[in-house]
């Protein structure tokens, strides 16, 4: 069983279960409070890893580890100029999830259109098979 | 008509609701008869060249469904719970071999009579962790791109 929890959060761990592939590894990145928490404040602009770390109850180290992630998922990149290097929100990931659940949301759309078209069709059948009882067809 | 697809943050589901112009006898046999099954399963331009189903749990729903372009997705289902004409739900099995296609997942269809009118309410769950996350992931992206135009435009460019 794969954990997300934040405490547990090790070198060890990261290095097992960071999966290669692009969306995995933006999915991977997005499953976890902190970390979506971090996207968030990043949402409203660049930040330092010290103005990410306020709101939490940890270490910088341990949010570091969590930038980290987000660095290796191209969620978040970081200045070059300045001791701060302030972190900075890079949206593109995002693409592939969007697609993913748009597919989704499309299929069922087409699906339930072809449902609700299909149940018009067989009710019309239907009632035109009720004013000629002699039809043969039974749909 | 719309289909408005809700996803809440905290919760890896995505729920769909519609409402349908037939009697809730009449969608649960629209939706659980194969010979119905197949003559809409998919939507304009696909056809269904396998449909077989056992309506009852642990029975199997066997599914050919061809695309516009000529192409076969194969998909196997069982049914989870069978309590007509209110509830249906279903599975994928045997997911693990397949590589794209539409996401895996326990999907539930709740069915609400109306008199002339049904109500219907899809909630698909997610087990498999990359497709779990991609459903909270989503719950997530909504309030982040609310929060942020440069992402909202981004988004809207896809």
């Amino acid at each position: 069983m794969r954990e997300y929890s934040t405490d547990r959060l090790s070198t060890y761990w990261l290095n097992t279960f960071v999966p290669a592939d692009r969306l995995s590894s933006t999915l991977f990145a997005l499953a976890d409070p902190t970390r979506r928490g971090i996207l968030a404040r990043l949402a409203t602009g660049d930040a330092s890893v010290t103005e990410l770390a306020k709101p939490y109850d940890m270490s910088l180290a341990a949010v570091s580890k969590h930038l980290k992630v987000l660095e290796s998922a191209g969620l978040v990149s970081r200045g070059k100029e300045a001791q701060w290097r302030p972190c900075h929100l890079e949206a593109k990931p995002l693409e592939a999830v969007f697609a993913w659940v748009e597919d989704y949301r499309r299929f069922w759309e087409q699906n339930l259109d072809s449902l609700a078209k299909y149940l018009r069709s067989i009710q019309g059948k239907r009632r035109r098979e009720a004013r000629s009882p002699k039809s043969e067809r039974n749909l | 008509m719309n289909t408005t697809p809700v996803i809440p943050a905290d919760e890896a589901v995505i729920v769909m609701t519609r409402i349908y112009e037939a009697p809730r006898d009449l969608v649960w046999e629209a939706m659980t008869e194969a010979r119905h099954v197949a003559q809409w399963w998919g939507g304009p331009g696909f056809s269904n060249p396998v449909c077989e189903m056992d309506v009852r749990p642990g029975g199997l729903w066997r599914h050919v469904m061809r695309f516009p372009d000529g192409h076969e997705l194969k998909m196997n289902f069982v049914f989870v719970e069978v309590d007509p004409p209110r509830r249906l739900a279903w599975r994928e099995v045997g997911h693990a071999e397949r590589k794209g296609g539409l996401p895996s997942c326990l999907i539930t269809v709740s069915l609400e009579d109306m008199g002339e009118r049904t109500g219907w309410k899809m909630v698909a769950r997610f087990d498999s962790i990359p497709e779990r996350d991609a459903a909270l992931a989503m719950g997530f992206i909504g309030p982040i791109a609310a929060s942020n135009d440069r992402l909202v435009d981004y988004l809207r460019s896809l």
